[in-house]
């Protein structure tokens, strides 16, 4: 192989990786709260959404319906087989609604019809010097429809932003999980036209009683 | 805090010594807070644990028991006295019973103290691979006896590395067994990591061997230590971590200019900012400059008897007066370099956010992020061997000599002691999926022996030298590019890179050049478990000078020791390799 070709071939490729650079997963356009127990930001979606954002939802409301939320994660088979007896568990705890909720109000409000309301909870980790116990996923409302996402459940996360890429021990996020959602009462958890499992939260919240956050 | 405000109320009002008042305000609050805080032991009942992820309050006595003791001091079965000492035993009991530690799986095997005193991380690393090499006839003859020269025998004799064309072979190419964690404190860290591998054209079987031990204090955030044997922070690629790289292997350029020339790691010291904090961090080292296991005692020159005479092959010179040519085997090893250490910095500004050391933009960043940096190194008196007549080399430490081949800087081997001065610019930049990382190096070679290697004398009488190294070493100088990008994020990333590597800046024909091209598919969406698969053609130029190994060989006087006239680059020819490496790798 001459030096040309040689030369050619490794600036081609950098030049389509440089042009290739578009995104490919949903990204941040907003950040609306960040601390140590909490962080909501609006994130885009890679495709159009056509969500009814921005939505007015009251934060008890929020909470109301996170609440009834219960998840199991989703076994590879065949363990699939074996895991559904597993008991689901409930998604958020009280403070957790307390501390979230809100700030999720205000993200549907910002958002766009193209945007979704991205919350991480964050709690201590086994090894409280290094690591997060995460709890991690989006929200978004395609009238008359809720969608819930969750990305981590409880999950171990470097704290450090340098921990990735740190060179004696890289110690890079674990790749989201699947997580199969339930909804108490299960009449209000149906599946949309696009096959994708929703809350009619209209109805829901119509039926039950809003008690409000006790901060 | 009504208390504290009443207390400076009373300081201001008051006649007497406000220091004195103040003293005793201080003491009254903190007797106060401690007596507080053994109530609060006394009191406490239970405690909160994390179970399946979620954090619940636990009494420490049983429900049941406390239910039943609770009707029974109702009932007056038993008095309150007795009540209480019952429930404060029970809570010592449940106290003293609970293990002190945790143990789980993240990443490693992770064994902790309650209080995170102590944490123990076990992890392993395995790294399988298969190599299929297509090479050209010029593998065959000359082969290459110059950057990647093989040193056999008790005097480390320069034998070429040939082979014929095709070579297929399973390697392990990384086995690694790691203990982590801290130790009192999270900011006292410890690493230790052993390896039991073998590189693709090893001599020997790969046994197992330390590669770091060190303790790393992050108590400082501008002033972090680590100190005992670890990787040289210098070259972005070194620093690098081999789980965390976009191709199966490092390029040869990156290996050559290492701090010391002769290994990534060392055994010394650095300092240094965190990361985490500060944007621009420095790094600055001492070490031994030797490599891993290794300190100077463990190099020499060979002297004759008399003092000041070099030692080596009898009949070999040139001698000067008194130096006497008989004095002959019966050698000293003369340690002069035991005094000099090397000296390590390196800069890097982190322009826009985190980029870190690691290949790839695996964390598909939001935002640009990107990094230059800048280092320098000072590794003086290495003894590549003196040049003594005999085959070029003396009994320089077989050790030392042998990294430097193996880091692909044979042909610095033969020019007696040297000094090193090497320095490099680097940059990376990740943006959404996509990478672009290179580095430029230099290094500066001063030779101690200033004037032309002596390649011959007259005879063996005639000690005045009549036969010279035709040109002088030079310096080494390289650059790479690299640049990748994620496919599907965080899944399947492909990866190029171009290096270019001039290993002797006075020789012409011996230019390094290397394409590599890669695929990745992490299997677990991080570093941890992945499989690569690694096209790479390699341009070896082989002219240039190379002592003991390019005409005018050595000649000693003596015929029994005679190299001989027939350099191992007597044919002509560029070697050229085409490789294809696939490997699985899993980080655990």
């Amino acid at each position: 192989m001459n030096d040309h070709i040689r030369r050619w071939t490794a600036a081609v490729v950098v030049l389509v990786s440089a042009v290739a650079g578009c995104a490919r997963l949903p990204y941040t356009t907003k950040t609306v709260h960040e601390d140590s127990r909490v962080a909501v930001d609006v994130q885009h979606e890679i495709t159009p959404a056509k969500y009814s954002h921005p939505v007015q939802l009251t934060a008890d409301q929020v909470a109301a319906i996170l609440r009834n939320f219960s998840l199991r994660e989703e076994q590879r088979l065949p363990l699939r087989w074996f895991a559904e007896e597993t008991p689901p568990k409930p998604v958020f705890r009280e403070e957790e609604l307390v501390w979230v909720s809100p700030y999720l109000v205000e993200a549907l409000q910002k958002a766009g019809p193209d945007e979704r309301a991205h919350f991480q909870l964050f709690g201590p980790g086994m090894n409280r010097a290094d690591t997060r116990n995460v709890t991690a996923g989006w929200v978004a409302v395609r009238e008359p429809y809720l969608y819930l996402t969750i990305d981590y459940f409880h999950t171990e996360i470097s704290s450090r932003h340098s921990d990735p890429y740190y060179p004696n021990n890289p110690a890079m996020p674990p790749q989201p999980k699947t997580y199969l959602l339930f909804f108490e009462p299960g009449r209000f958890w149906v599946t949309d036209q696009t096959g994708a499992r929703a809350l009619q939260f209209h109805d829901f919240l119509k039926t039950t009683q809003v008690t409000p956050l006790n901060p | 805090m009504k208390k504290i405000s009443r207390l400076f109320h009373a300081v201001r009002s008051s006649n007497v010594s406000a220091i004195l008042l103040f003293n005793l305000a201080l003491m009254i609050i903190i007797l106060e807070w401690l007596c507080f805080s053994i109530r609060a032991v006394a009191a406490e009942s239970g405690k909160l644990v994390e179970k399946n992820g979620e954090y619940v309050f636990v009494e420490s006595m049983d429900p049941a028991t406390r239910l039943l003791l609770d009707r029974a001091v109702k009932q007056g079965t038993i008095s309150q006295d007795e009540y209480n000492r019952v429930v404060q035993e029970s809570e010592q009991r449940a106290y003293l019973m609970q293990p002190s530690f945790r143990a789980w799986y993240d990443r490693g095997f992770n064994l902790s103290m309650n209080d995170n005193a102590f944490l123990l991380k076990i992890r392993g690393f395995l790294q399988m691979r298969f190599t299929q090499r297509f090479r050209n006839d010029a593998w065959r003859n000359p082969g290459d006896a110059k950057n990647y020269p093989e040193l056999l025998g008790v005097f480390g004799d320069y034998r070429a590395n040939r082979s014929t064309n095709d070579a297929s072979t399973f390697n392990l190419r990384r086995a690694r067994l790691i203990f982590s964690g801290h130790l009192f404190t999270p900011d006292l860290k410890y690493f230790v990591q052993l390896a039991g591998e073998t590189a693709e054209n090893a001599q020997n079987p790969g046994s197992v061997q330390l590669l770091d031990a060190f303790v790393h204090s992050t108590h400082l955030p501008l002033l972090n230590v680590m100190a005992g044997q670890h990787k040289v922070f210098f070259n972005r690629s070194e620093i690098n971590n081999a789980t965390s790289m976009q191709f199966a292997e490092r390029s040869g350029v990156q290996d050559a200019f290492t701090a010391s020339g002769l290994n990534r790691r060392d055994i010394g010291i650095t300092i240094m900012n965190d990361e985490e904090v500060y944007p621009v961090n420095y790094y600055f080292g001492i070490f031994n400059g030797l490599g891993p296991g290794f300190n100077r005692f463990g190099t020499f020159e060979s002297e004759a008897p008399a003092q000041g005479c070099p030692g080596g092959q009898t009949g070999g010179g040139p001698l000067v007066p008194p130096c006497q040519n008989t004095e002959r085997n019966i050698n000293a090893n003369l340690r002069t370099t035991i005094s000099q250490l090397m000296y390590v910095g390196r800069l890097n500004w982190n322009v826009m956010g985190r980029p870190g050391y690691g290949e790839g933009d695996m964390a598909y960043s939001e935002t640009p992020q990107m990094a230059i940096g800048g280092n320098i190194a000072w590794n003086p008196e290495i003894n590549t061997a003196t040049d003594n007549a005999f085959v070029g080399i003396d009994l320089a430490n077989l050790n030392v000599r042998r990294q430097l081949a193996t880091f692909g800087n044979g042909r610095q081997l033969g020019w007696g002691t040297l000094d090193y001065l090497s320095y490099g610019f680097d940059g990376v930049l990740k943006y959404k999926g996509f990478s672009l990382q290179g580095e430029w190096y230099w290094k500066n070679i001063n030779r101690h022996q200033k004037s032309a290697p002596c390649m011959g004398t007259v005879s063996q009488t005639n000690l005045t030298c009549n036969l010279f190294a035709p040109t002088l070493l030079g310096n080494a100088t390289g650059w790479y590019v690299a640049s990748g990008y994620f496919l599907i994020p965080r899944k399947l990333q492909a990866a190029a890179r171009y290096s270019w590597w001039d290993p002797d800046t006075n020789a012409g024909g011996d230019l390094i050049k290397q394409v590599d091209v890669a695929l990745s598919y992490y299997i677990s969406g991080t570093y941890d478990h992945q499989i690569q698969i690694q096209y790479t053609n390699m341009f070896m130029g082989t002219n240039g000078f190379a002592i003991g190994r390019s005409a005018p060989l050595p000649q000693a006087a003596v015929a029994i020791n005679s190299s001989g006239t027939v350099p191992l680059d007597a044919k002509p020819g560029n070697l050229i390799e085409n490789a294809i490496r696939i490997q699985y790798s899993i980080f655990f």
